[in-house]
């Protein structure tokens, strides 16, 4: 028996916040991110039947979405024509300095901060699977998209205390496991 | 001890407890009076509440987002459907 198997139906609710987290810093644009992820899921049902079970479920639709995105980049290109080289001038006088304004400036990391960060995001969210399904969903209402604490109880059905229980849970194992795979 | 000191004294789980609403702003000012209080002689619940702020921190640098939940359902179903297709 294969070590890993699909169960489609179980997939939004597993990865689609891992595939909206891994798509938004790459494509930087919600509704590409989203159409991208629809067709991830959609091109991963038609080769369902090729899936071998070597690797878990999330890896085999991340290699799909990685191709969505370079699909994406590629069209997008064409249409634009061939990639084009410029060398900017800022003005006459300094014509011939453009290749200290090329120079990356050391200071600005802001790209691969946001990368890192990125990548601390995924870490998180795969921490989450460890945890109980439910637990998780909870813990990223409250904790990402910062519901009230009463809001949370009446969807859930669970009293505050209950609330502050499971949230106590999750910060523990998500900072044992943060603690193990990301430091 | 008197009534009044035993007020503010609190157990290590009640000091969790209080340690985690404060990582979402709803711990009120009593809260973490006996917060700190706690901290001051409890080592334990000191290296807890280190390590519960700086998840916070890691958390919100992260800058994860959650899917809106209308758009998981639209997913959901289209799995759905052609799930059901595929197999027919």
């Amino acid at each position: 028996m294969p070590a890993h198997s699909l169960d489609p139906n179980k997939w939004v609710d597993r990865y689609s916040d891992y595939l909206f987290n891994y798509t938004i810093v790459r494509v930087n644009n919600r509704e590409v991110a989203n159409d991208l992820i629809s067709e991830t899921f959609l091109a991963a049902l038609k080769s369902a039947k090729y899936f071998k079970g070597e690797a878990s479920e999330r890896t085999w639709l991340i290699s799909i979405l990685k191709r969505k995105i370079i699909d994406y980049y590629r069209k997008i290109n064409s249409r634009k024509g061939k990639a084009e080289v410029k060398i900017n001038y800022s003005d006459d006088y300094n014509e011939g300095e453009w290749l200290e304004e090329q120079v990356a400036d050391q200071f600005d990391r802001t790209a691969e901060d946001e990368m890192e960060n990125n990548e601390l995001g995924l870490a998180i969210l795969e921490c989450l699977d460890s945890i109980n399904e439910k637990h998780a969903e909870i813990f990223k209402r409250k904790t990402i998209d910062g519901a009230d604490t009463e809001a949370i109880c009446n969807e859930f059905n669970i009293t505050p205390s209950n609330l502050w229980v499971i949230i106590h849970r999750a910060r523990t194992a998500l900072a044992a496991c943060l603690e193990k795979n990301w430091f | 001890m008197s009534e009044k000191s035993k007020f503010f004294l609190i157990d290590c789980s009640k000091a969790a407890d209080c340690c985690n609403k404060a990582q979402y702003e709803e711990a009120n000012f009593m809260d973490k009076a006996k917060l700190y209080l706690h901290l001051a002689f409890c080592k334990t619940c000191r290296k807890f509440s280190e390590k519960n702020s700086r998840l916070t921190k890691l958390l919100h640098k992260s800058k994860i987002e959650t899917c809106p939940e209308e758009k998981k359902q639209q997913w959901r179903e289209e799995i759905k459907k052609e799930y059901a297709e595929e197999r027919s």
